[in-house]
């Protein structure tokens, strides 16, 4: 008889007690992969950010405009290697719910600065140049939507309105692209700046952002220092910064969410430490006499241990495999369906490691107390007590 | 009758008496309904703090007048000549002095240094007409005074105070190049303007270039029913055509909306995932007890003590400490969560500062929870002490 068959059988003595035990441990660990991720793919912007990527806004808010000259006098300054403009749209496909994420874009250099990041077939790149009404949409945004290469789509705006007095611009999907990396979030659309500063009615020349990649991160803080006194004192003062420090301010603007996730899943594993450690206390003082039995038929102290330590982490692990599947079904099935704007939801490797490593750590916390008395149990008590 | 009455006192009674032999055990499940229920109503609380917020800022008989398919005051656009015309339209009241109570404003976002996180979030700057407070209600200055027309002074929100660093009276804040004095601080009956900054319309037109355009135009109407004629004034001038009006109420109902909806998504959702290892707790701790007892209910059993009783004893048991666990956490909520000020970015893309607000109602919401817990993690084992065969309840097994 192995251990791990003496564990199996001791732990599923009571199928009801255990069945119970891992219901509560997957429940905690259903939570906590599920907001693990959904944490994650709100910080994943940070993640994915390049080190060397800057960001120009205007000084006052990154709502408010720059003008378009500032994109030229921007590329001149040494050590920029790469600048693109991007100006956010504010887009939703037929319904105002169904909010996308739309940016309009010089493409050259848009192509330019994103490319490493972004894989755009060679066609696709030539037709974006070449097509004023054409879009580059996201594979994840084209799946979601069911739109294909030559689809003709209306996006309307809600703060941006033609000349005509219409809201809605009508794009050619002229390519899909998809993320080099799994994490790059490719819920989104771009398309031609000349074309929407052609047909919009107001605010004409201006510009969202500026985006810019240096020579190296190194020279990050002389090149945003620049740029910052290059524009003080003019009419639209500048503020840059790298592009992980503002995605991080923004995600921020939303709420403490990390504090918030933090909460929960503690509230979950508080509950399941409670309920599971005083369970596996109270079926390993229910088997006493038998650790007695197995003590004088010479199973030694720290084989009890093992014994009884194995099966609380195969608890934990049960449980908690069972909930992170769970957690991924569950990611799965939504991931479809929430808002637009929200980025790509995935259960990261990392959020599954750290899931296995709190298994092992509950499985110990839980199950030491009752491994040490049952080790430290002498033949004589054990046999005695009733 | 008398007799079974009886009898289920006693085994309850019993039971209860027991509890502290299945301290450990008890407790833990006490704990876990608790954080179930702490868990739902923070979000609870939490929601209907905020809509509490929007809710308090919409009067019924304030119109706000918008470009039509505008979600938000940012990407709504007036014209000048409009705004004329908006001030001769039908049933809208007149102040003290007796011009019409319309203000034609303008809605800009600025960067805050949000106090929590020291990172820069999305402010409103309002450049109000002169007749904007008279327009609102309740609006009142608690410190210090109205922006002086024509001046770059502004007025603060009371809200933003608490949540953003460097808005106190005397202060100076700056905007890109503009420099802005805080020379007063307004209350508006905790609604979501105390979450703006006021400014005087004509100097943020000029300050950020925005001459001769306006955003929304508010009204106050004689009275509620007067917005039906107002909508048909836009909509028979074609040079209002494309505004559409909407009562205050309504417009700020939309927006708590969008938030509320994906707050209470989260809330509920959790705490019944939660609910069920809880239940999971409860289950077993019941099922515990039944055992721990076996002997004792087999006895009562062969004295002539019915089924029933047994059954009363555990569901009572069950329920009791459901029951306790929800107080505990409801109490809780209270304690932690209630009047704690949180800022979030709303609707129209700027903060809102809002506070947790726990009501009696959804307090009971969450121990009802605790109860549903309490009542399906009792029933099954209170079912099995109520059919427990004597003879083997005897023997221990």
């Amino acid at each position: 008889m192995t251990n791990f068959m003496l564990i199996r059988k001791n732990l599923f003595r009571h199928k009801l007690r255990a069945s119970l035990m891992i219901v509560c441990i997957l429940t905690a660990f259903a939570i906590f992969g599920v907001l693990g991720s959904i944490e994650h793919a709100i910080n994943a912007g940070q993640d994915v950010a390049a080190a060397d990527r800057l960001v120009v806004v205007n000084k006052i808010n990154f709502t408010q405009p720059l003008p378009i000259a500032y994109f030229d006098r921007v590329r001149a300054i040494e050590g920029v290697q790469q600048v693109t403009h991007v100006n956010w749209f504010g887009g939703y496909y037929q319904d105002p719910k169904n909010s996308l994420i739309v940016m309009v874009v010089d493409p050259t250099t848009y192509m330019e600065v994103y490319g490493n990041e972004l894989d755009i077939s060679s066609a696709a790149r030539q037709s974006f140049i070449r097509e004023r009404t054409g879009a580059l949409v996201g594979d994840a945004m084209a799946k979601k939507w069911g739109w294909k290469v030559g689809d003709h789509v209306p996006i309307a705006s809600s703060i941006f309105t033609q000349k005509n007095g219409s809201s809605s611009w009508d794009f050619t999907v002229v390519g899909i692209f998809t993320g080099k990396k799994p994490e790059v979030d490719t819920n989104f659309m771009v398309f031609q700046y000349d074309y929407f500063n052609e047909t919009r009615a107001l605010g004409k020349d201006q510009i969202g952002w500026i985006t810019l990649r240096t020579a190296s991160p190194a020279l990050n803080d002389r090149v945003a220092r620049t740029i910052d006194q290059m524009f003080a004192n003019s009419p639209y003062e500048t503020a840059t910064d790298t592009e992980k420090a503002f995605s991080k301010a923004f995600v921020a603007q939303f709420g403490n969410i990390a504090l918030i996730v933090e909460l929960v899943v503690g509230a979950a594993f508080v509950t399941i430490l409670m309920i599971v450690g005083n369970t596996l206390m109270m079926s390993v003082r229910e088997r006493t006499r038998e650790i007695g039995v197995l003590k004088s038929l010479g199973f030694s102290g720290g084989r009890i241990l093992r014994l009884v330590l194995g099966e609380s982490i195969l608890v934990a692990l049960t449980g908690g495999l069972a909930g992170l599947g769970l957690a991924v079904l569950f990611i799965l099935a939504i991931r479809d369906n929430v808002g637009g704007l929200l980025p790509k939801i995935i259960l990261s490797p990392e959020i599954a490691l750290l899931g296995l490593a709190l298994m092992l750590g509950f499985g110990i916390v839980t199950g030491l107390v009752p491994a040490l008395n049952a080790m430290r149990l002498r033949i004589a008590v054990a046999l005695g007590r009733n | 009758m008398r007799s079974l009455l009886l009898q289920i006192t006693a085994v309850t009674a019993m039971n209860l008496k027991s509890l502290p032999k299945r301290f450990w055990l008890s407790l833990s499940t006490v704990v876990a309904v608790a954080l179930v229920v702490v868990v739902l109503l923070a979000f609870l609380a939490m929601q209907n703090g905020f809509q509490h917020t929007l809710d308090s800022a919409g009067a019924k008989d304030v119109a706000v007048i918008l470009r039509g398919g505008s979600q938000s005051e940012v990407a709504s656009v007036i014209a000048r000549d409009q705004v004329r015309l908006i001030e001769e339209a039908p049933g809208i009241a007149k102040g003290s002095d007796g011009k019409p109570l319309v203000s034609a404003e303008l809605y800009l976002v600025v960067d805050g240094i949000k106090h929590s996180s020291q990172t820069k979030a999305n402010l409103p700057l309002r450049g109000i007409g002169q007749e904007g407070a008279a327009v609102r209600k309740g609006i009142t200055i608690t410190a210090g005074r109205m922006f002086a027309p024509g001046s770059n002074e502004i007025v603060v929100g009371k809200a933003l105070l608490k949540e953003f660093d460097g808005l106190e009276l005397g202060q100076t804040v700056t905007f890109g190049t503009g420099r802005w004095k805080v020379v007063g601080v307004f209350e508006a009956a905790g609604s979501v303007f105390e979450s703006e900054i006021w400014a005087d319309l004509p100097v943020v037109q000029s300050f950020f270039k925005r001459d001769n355009v306006f955003q929304t135009v508010r009204v106050r109407l004689v009275n509620p029913a007067a917005l039906a004629g107002l909508q048909r004034y836009l909509d028979t001038d074609p040079r209002l055509k494309e505004l559409e009006a909407k009562s205050e109420a309504a417009y700020f109902a939309e927006q708590a909306s969008r938030t509320t909806d994906l707050i209470q998504k989260l809330g509920w959702p959790l705490a019944i995932a939660m609910a069920f290892g809880a239940l999971a707790g409860a289950l077993n701790t019941m099922y515990s007890s039944v055992a721990a007892r076996t002997t004792e209910i087999a006895t009562l059993r062969a004295i002539g003590f019915g089924g029933l009783p047994a059954f009363v004893g555990t569901l009572t048991e069950s329920l009791l400490l459901a029951l306790i666990g929800g107080v505990l956490g409801a109490a809780a909520t209270f304690l932690t969560f209630n009047g704690l000020s949180a800022a979030t970015l709303g609707a129209s893309f700027t903060q809102v500062v809002f506070s947790f607000k726990l009501t009696p109602a959804l307090a009971a919401e969450g121990v009802s929870l605790a109860l549903i817990v309490g009542l399906v993690g009792g029933i099954f084992p209170s079912i099995r002490a109520a059919r427990m065969p004597i003879l083997a309840g005897l023997y221990g097994r």
